[in-house]
C-alpha cells in the first residue's frame, strides 16, 4: 500500500512542468497566502487553487486534505475566538480562567477566525496541489543541482523506502510464525512486539548499507568534484507559468504596501475593498495565477496549442 | 601485456585472523571471458574486489603482494581512473541502486566522474538504448523487477565505458529467465565489444559454456586454472560438485573432450549410443499412503486489489513428502505457501490441517505450519543462536525438553550455538532460522526459495536435512526455481501457472515429461533414456546400458 | 580566506532573515497579521543551513549510505505504528542514531525520515516543521553523545520524553504562528493544551521504546559506527596505501 508515491502520474499538463517552474509557482502561492489577510483576497487565492486542483484531477485527494484541514481548523477557530481581546463588539463574556485570563468572544474575533480558517485551507490546498503535480523524483533532481550529497541521501532513502516497508511486512510474517502476537495484549506488549520489527530491520539494513556504500564506491562516488546531470527541459509553458506567478507576486507586493490586501479586524472590522483599484488588483492577481490552469485547459482541448507550448 | 596481473596476493580483512586470499597469482588477458568459481567463502568475491581496487581501499585490512592493472600498480592508480576503466556489478540488485529514476541511476556514476553535461547525456542515451531500458527511463527504480534492476546496474556501469567488467554472482538473486537474459547480454558485451569479462559464479549451469577460462578457488587459493573442459575432468576426478551436470557426466566417463552444453552432449551421445525407446531405469515410486496432513479443496485467493493469485487449488500433502513447487515469477507460488502457512486466508474454498478446518478460525494460529521466507535474516535478532530457539519456545509457552539440543544437532548448529546469528555464514543463518521455526515440531514445513544464492555443497546439505525431516514424518513443501535441486531431493513436483496448479505428480513423471522444466541431464538424455534426471541416474543407466566397461579398460567412446 | 569564502552563504541567509525581521518591526502590516511567513522563512533557512553544513564536509560513501538507511528505517517505522495514536518510533530511532553517529548525521537522518515518509504518505504544511523537529532531535542527541557520552539509561529516557513534548510544540508553532492572534504565551499554551494528549502519548511511547530497546539499538549502532572507518593495517611487505 505504501509502496507507491502519494503522487500519481496521470500525464497531466501540470505534471509536465519543469520542477523549478512549478515549485516557484507553488512557493509564490504559499507566500501570498501567508501575506494576505483580506478575506476577499484569500477567497481569490482559494479560487485559483480550486481551478488548479480541478485541472490536476485531484478532487478525491483534495477531499482527504480538507478533512485533515478541518482537524487543524477547529482549535484555531476556538483559540482565536476565545483569546482575542482586541475586538470591541463583545458577543459573549465568559469566566476568568487561571492561566488564560478572561474568555470573551467578539464579532471581530469570529471574523478573524473565519479568515484564518480560509487561509489554513488555502495552505493545505497548496500542499495538496504540490502532491498532485510534483513528482518527488523531479524535486530530487532539482535539489541535486544545489546540494548533491543531501539529494543523494534523500533519493537513496526514497528508493529504499518501499523495499523496507515490504521487508517489515515480511518480518512481521516471520515473527507471527514464531508465535509473536501482534493483535492482542495491552499497549505496552503491542509496542514491544512492533518494536521487534524495527530491531530486525535495523540489523538487516545496516548490513545492507555497507553493500550499498561499496556499490557507490565502485561507481567512483567521492572520487572528486561531482557534476550534475539534468534531465528536465524548460518549455515555453514553464516561462508562462513562472512569468504569471512573478507578475502576480509583484502586484501582491503593491497591494500589500497600499493596504488593499490587508484587512483591519481589530478593534473594529475595516472596509473589505477600499476602492476599485483593490478590485482590479485582485482580479489581475487571480488572472496571473490562473495561467497554469488556463494553459492546462487549452492543452487538453487544442492539439495545435499543445504542440506550441 | 595482461590487463590484470596478481603477484603473490595475500589479504586479511580487518579484525580477521584468517586470510581471505592466499598467495594468489593470476593474469587476465585483454578480451578474456574469465569465470572464477568456488564455494561460499572460497575467496572468489574477495579476489574480484581486489581486482576492482575495492580491496583494500574500501575494506581496509592488510594486503601483501601486488595487483597490476595495465602494467601499473593498482595502489598507484588514481581512483577515478580505476572506477572508469574497471566496472563492477554486484550480487544483489537491491543493494546497488541509489537513485529514484532509471535515467538518474545511469547518470550517477558519470556525475561522480565529473563528466560534462553533453557527454553524460550521450552516454546515458547509449547505455539505455543498448540494454533496451529506454522505455523505463522515468520509472521509479524501486518498482522494477529483479532482472530489470540488475540490467540497470549493468547499464549504469557500462555508461562509464569500462574496459573490464567484473560481475560478482550477478544472477544469484534472479529467476532463471532473467539470469539467462542477463548472461546473454554479458556474452554479447564480450563478443561484440571485446570487453574483458571476469564473472564470479558458483552455479555454473548457465555460464560454464560462455567462459574461455575457468579459475577454481578454495580456501582463498587458486586450485585450478584452465579451460572449462579441462576443469571438468580435473574436478570430476576429485569429486568437486561445482561442475554442471552435463560436463560432469562426460568427465566421469573419461571422455577426452568434455562437452559443456546440452547440444554438444547430445551430439556425443548420438555418436556413441543408439536411441533407446524404453527407459533403462524405470521410475519406481511408491503410492501415497496414509491420511493427508494438509488438504486444500477448491482454494481461491484474491488480493485486496482483486488480483486472483490462487485459482481453484486442489491439493493433498501427505506425511513424509517433500514437494517442490515450480513455476514462473508471479505464478502464485509464494501465495500458495503463505496460504498453507495460514498467513493468508483463502478467500474461497477449504483449507484443512490435520483434519481441522482452518477457515473457521478468526485469527492466525501459529505453530502448526512452519514457514521460512526467502530471507532468513527476517528471523534472526537474538544475541545467540540458542536464544533464537528459546524465543520461539517462550512465545508458545513451551519449555525446553531437550528440543533445542535436538534441533541444533539436526541442523548442525551445535558448534555455533553461542554465536551471534548475524556473524554466521549464509548457510548457517538459514539453518538457524529454520531451527527457530522447527522447535515447535510443526507437522508441515514450507520454504520459499531456500536454495537461492547457495552453492552446490550447501544445497546438498540443505537437501539432506530436509529429507531427514521428511523421513521422520514431517511434510515439506518448497518453492524453487532450481530444477536440479528438485530433481535430486524432492519426491513430488507441482507446477503452477497463473495461479493454477497445472501439473502434480511424482518428480520423474512431472520433470521427465516436461519439455522446459527439466534438468540439464534430462534435456540431454531425452530420447536416449527418458526419465533420467540427475547425474546419479545418468551414471546408473550408463552402467545398465554398458556394463563392465570399466573392466574392459580404456574408454572406447567416440569424441 | 577559505573560511571567509565558506562563511559567505550562512552570513547571507542570516542577513536575509534579519532584514525580514527588521522590516516586520517597521511595518507590521507588510507581512500581514501573524508571523506565518516569517516563521516559515526562518525554519526553511535553518534547514538550509543544516544541509549546507552537511554539504561542506567530505562524506564517505559509507556515511552517506548509513545515514540514508537510518533515515529510511525511521521513515518506514511510521507504517506499522500507524495503528497506534501518535506513538511513532521515529523520534526514538532518530535520537539513538544521532547519539551514536553525531549531530550532523542525526539531523540528516531525522529530516530525511520526515521528508521521505511524506513522499509516500502525502506532504503537507507540517513537512518542513517535522523535518526541523526530527532533525533537531537527532542533532541534539548528537550533542548529548558528544558531550555526555556516559549519559545513563534514565537520562536518555528522560531526553526521549522531553523530545516527545518538544516535537509536539515545534509542530504547534506552524498553526500558532500562522493563524492565531494574538501571539502571546497564553495562546501558545492554549495551542499546546489542545495537543497535550497526543504529545503525552508520543513522549510515553518514546520512553517505552528507549527503556526496552535503547541499549540494544545503541549497541547495534555502535558496531556499525566503528565500521565507518576504513582501517589499513601495516604489513612488512605491504604496498603503501594513502590513508583515508
Amino acid at each position: 500500500m505504501y509502496e507507491n508515491f502519494f503522487y500519481q502520474d496521470k500525464g497531466l499538463f501540470l505534471q509536465s512542468l519543469h520542477p523549478a517552474a512549478i515549485l516557484a509557482y507553488l512557493c509564490i502561492l504559499l507566500v501570498l497566502a501567508l501575506l494576505f489577510s483580506n478575506p476577499v483576497y484569500l477567497v481569490g487565492l482559494l479560487l485559483v487553487l480550486v481551478l488548479n486542483i480541478s485541472a490536476a484531477q485531484g478532487g478525491e485527494v483534495w477531499g482527504i486534505y480538507l478533512k485533515i484541514g478541518l482537524g487543524f481548523a477547529l482549535p484555531i477557530i476556538i483559540i482565536n475566538a476565545l483569546l482575542a481581546r482586541g475586538g470591541e463588539t463583545i458577543i459573549w463574556a465568559g469566566p476568568n480562567i487561571p492561566v488564560l485570563g478572561r474568555l470573551t468572544i467578539s464579532l471581530e474575533a469570529i471574523c478573524y477566525s473565519a479568515a484564518m480558517s480560509v487561509r489554513l485551507f488555502i495552505v493545505i490546498s497548496i500542499f495538496c496541489l504540490y502532491n498532485l503535480v510534483v513528482h518527488p523524483d523531479r524535486v530530487l533532481a532539482l535539489l541535486s543541482r544545489f546540494a548533491s550529497k543531501t539529494a543523494l541521501i534523500l533519493s537513496l532513502a526514497t528508493r529504499l523506502f518501499p523495499s523496507m516497508v515490504r521487508q517489515m511486512a515480511n518480518i512481521q510474517e516471520a515473527m507471527m510464525i514464531r508465535g509473536v502476537d501482534f493483535q492482542t495484549g495491552n499497549l505496552k506488549q503491542k509496542l514491544k512486539s512492533h518494536a521487534v520489527l524495527i530491531n530486525i530491520l535495523l540489523l538487516s539494513s545496516l548490513e545492507d548499507s555497507l553493500e550499498i556504500a561499496e556499490a557507490m564506491h565502485a561507481r567512483a562516488f567521492g572520487s572528486g568534484p561531482r557534476s550534475s546531470y539534468q534531465r528536465h527541459v524548460w518549455r515555453p509553458r514553464d516561462s508562462f507559468c513562472l512569468g504569471g506567478a512573478i507578475l502576480a507576486f509583484g502586484l501582491a507586493v503593491c497591494a500589500q504596501i497600499t493596504g488593499y490586501s490587508t484587512f483591519e479586524f481589530y478593534p473594529r472590522l475595516g472596509c473589505l475593498l477600499k476602492n476599485t483599484m483593490a478590485v482590479f488588483n485582485l482580479v489581475f492577481i487571480v488572472v496571473f495565477l490562473s495561467v497554469p490552469a488556463v494553459l492546462s485547459w487549452g492543452w487538453r482541448r487544442c492539439p495545435y496549442f499543445n504542440a506550441k507550448i | 601485456m595482461p590487463v590484470f596481473q596478481c603477484e603473490d596476493l595475500t589479504y586479511f580483512y580487518s579484525e580477521r585472523e584468517k586470510p581471505a586470499l592466499k598467495s594468489i597469482n593470476l593474469h587476465v588477458e585483454e578480451g578474456d571471458f574469465l569465470l572464477i568459481t568456488g564455494g561460499s567463502g572460497s575467496g572468489k568475491s574477495s579476489l574480484a574486489r581486489a581486482l576492482a581496487g575495492l580491496i583494500p581501499y574500501f575494506y581496509g585490512g592488510r594486503l601483501r603482494g601486488r595487483v597490476y592493472f595495465d602494467g601499473r600498480d593498482v595502489s598507484q592508480i588514481d581512483r577515478r581512473l580505476m572506477a572508469r576503466e574497471v566496472g563492477m556489478v554486484f550480487q544483489d540488485p537491491e543493494k546497488q541502486l541509489v537513485m529514484t529514476s532509471v535515467e538518474a541511476e545511469v547518470a550517477f556514476g558519470l556525475e561522480n566522474l565529473g563528466l560534462p553535461r553533453e557527454e553524460m547525456v550521450r552516454r546515458v542515451a547509449e547505455a539505455l538504448s543498448f540494454l533496451d531500458l529506454a522505455g523505463l527511463r522515468e520509472e521509479f527504480t524501486a518498482h522494477l523487477s529483479g532482472g530489470q534492476k540488475q540490467k540497470l546496474a549493468l547499464a549504469a556501469v557500462l555508461a562509464m565505458q569500462p574496459r573490464v567488467l567484473i560481475l560478482d554472482e550477478p544472477t544469484s538473486q534472479l529467476d532463471p529467465v532473467a539470469s539467462e537474459e542477463f548472461l546473454n547480454l554479458v556474452k554479447r558485451l564480450n563478443e561484440e565489444m571485446g570487453l574483458t569479462i571476469i564473472l564470479i559464479e558458483q552455479r555454473l549451469e548457465r555460464c560454464f559454456h560462455l567462459a574461455d577460462r575457468v579459475v577454481f578457488m578454495e580456501d582463498g587459493q587458486i586450485r585450478y586454472d584452465g579451460t572449462p573442459g579441462q576443469l571438468a575432468s580435473w574436478a570430476a576426478a576429485r569429486d568437486i560438485p561445482f561442475i554442471p551436470p552435463v560436463a560432469s557426466f562426460f568427465a566421469r566417463n573419461n571422455f577426452a573432450t568434455i562437452p559443456v552444453t546440452v547440444k554438444e552432449g547430445r551430439r556425443l551421445l548420438r555418436q556413441n549410443f543408439r536411441y533407446c525407446k524404453t527407459p533403462p531405469v524405470r521410475p519406481v515410486e511408491k503410492k501415497d499412503t496414509g491420511k493427508p496432513v494438509l488438504v486444500m479443496d477448491n482454494v481461491w485467493f484474491a488480493y485486496p486489489g482483486g488480483r486472483e493469485a490462487l485459482q481453484d487449488i486442489n491439493l493433498r500433502i501427505f506425511p513424509g513428502e517433500l514437494a517442490a513447487v515450480l513455476g514462473n515469477n508471479g505464478a502464485g507460488k509464494s501465495t500458495l505457501l503463505k496460504t498453507m502457512a495460514g498467513l493468508l486466508k483463502p478467500t474461497r474454498g477449504r483449507l484443512m490441517l490435520d483434519g481441522r478446518d482452518l477457515n473457521s478460525e478468526k485469527r492466525f494460529v501459529p505453530g502448526r505450519v512452519a514457514y521460512l521466507s526467502q530471507n532468513p535474516n527476517d528471523y534472526l535478532f537474538q544475541e545467540t543462536v540458542e536464544e533464537e530457539l528459546h524465543f520461539t519456545l517462550k512465545n508458545f509457552g513451551l519449555t525446553d525438553d531437550g528440543v533445542v539440543n535436538e534441533y541444533l544437532e539436526k541442523l548442525e548448529l551445535i558448534a555455533c550455538r553461542k554465536a551471534n546469528p548475524r556473524d554466521l555464514s549464509s548457510g548457517e543463518r538459514q539453518r538457524a532460522a529454520l531451527a527457530s521455526i522447527l522447535v515447535t515440531r510443526p507437522r508441515v514445513l514450507v520454504l520459499d526459495e531456500p536454495t537461492r544464492g547457495m552453492d552446490g555443497r550447501l544445497k546438498d546439505e540443505l537437501g539432506k536435512i530436509l529429507s531427514g525431516l521428511c523421513r521422520e514424518g514431517a511434510s515439506v513443501v518448497l518453492v524453487t526455481h532450481d530444477v536440479e535441486f528438485a530433481a535430486v531431493h524432492a519426491t513430488r513436483v507441482l507446477m503452477m501457472f497463473a495461479g493454477r496448479l497445472v501439473a502434480d505428480g511424482p518428480k520423474k513423471e512431472v520433470l521427465g515429461s516436461s519439455y522446459f522444466y527439466t534438468t540439464q541431464i534430462g534435456k540431454m538424455c531425452r530420447g536416449f533414456a527418458d526419465g533420467v534426471l540427475t547425474l546419479a541416474d545418468a551414471l546408473a543407466s550408463l552402467e545398465l546400458l554398458w556394463p563392465n566397461r570399466k573392466q574392459k579398460g580404456e574408454a572406447r567412446f567416440i569424441t | 580566506m577559505c573560511f571567509w569564502k565558506k562563511a559567505v552563504f550562512p552570513f547571507l541567509v542570516v542577513c536575509i532573515v534579519a532584514l525580514l525581521l527588521v522590516i516586520s518591526r517597521i511595518n507590521p502590516q507588510l507581512f500581514g497579521q501573524g508571523w506565518g511567513l516569517i516563521a516559515l522563512v526562518i525554519i526553511v533557512a535553518a534547514i538550509i543551513l543544516f544541509y549546507w553544513r552537511f554539504e561542506q564536509r567530505k562524506a564517505s560513501s559509507r556515511e552517506v549510505a548509513v545515514v540514508a538507511v537510518l533515515g529510511t528505517i525511521a521513515a518506514a517505522g511510521r507504517i506499522p505504528f500507524a495503528v497506534f495514536p501518535s506513538i511513532q518510533p521515529v523520534t526514538f530511532i532518530v535520537i539513538v542514531s544521532g547519539y551514536i553517529f553525531g549531530p550532523q548525521a542525526g539531523f540528516m537522518a531525522g529530516s530525511t525520515a520526515a521528508l521521505v515518509s511524506n513522499f509516500f504518505l502525502g506532504q503537507g504544511p507540517w513537512t518542513p516543521w517535522q523535518m526541523l523537529a526530527w532533525g533537531l532531535a537527532g542533532a541534539s542527541a548528537g550533542l548529548m553523545g558528544k558531550y555526555f557520552p556516559t549519559a545513563g539509561k534514565t537520562c536518555m529516557t528522560l531526553f526521549c520524553v522531553v523530545w516527545g513534548y518538544l516535537f509536539g510544540w515545534i509542530l504547534n508553532l506552524w498553526t500558532w504562528a500562522g493563524f492565531i492572534n494574538p501571539l502571546n504565551w497564553q495562546s501558545f499554551v492554549a495551542t499546546c493544551a489542545a495537543s497535550f494528549w497526543f504529545d503525552t502519548f508520543h513522549a510515553a511511547g518514546n520512553a517505552v521504546f528507549y527503556l526496552f530497546f535503547g541499549p540494544s539499538f545503541i549497541k547495534i549502532l555502535r558496531r556499525y559506527h566503528r565500521k565507518l572507518k576504513v582501517v589499513f593495517l601495516p604489513d612488512a611487505n605491504c604496498a603503501h596505501f594513502p590513508h583515508g
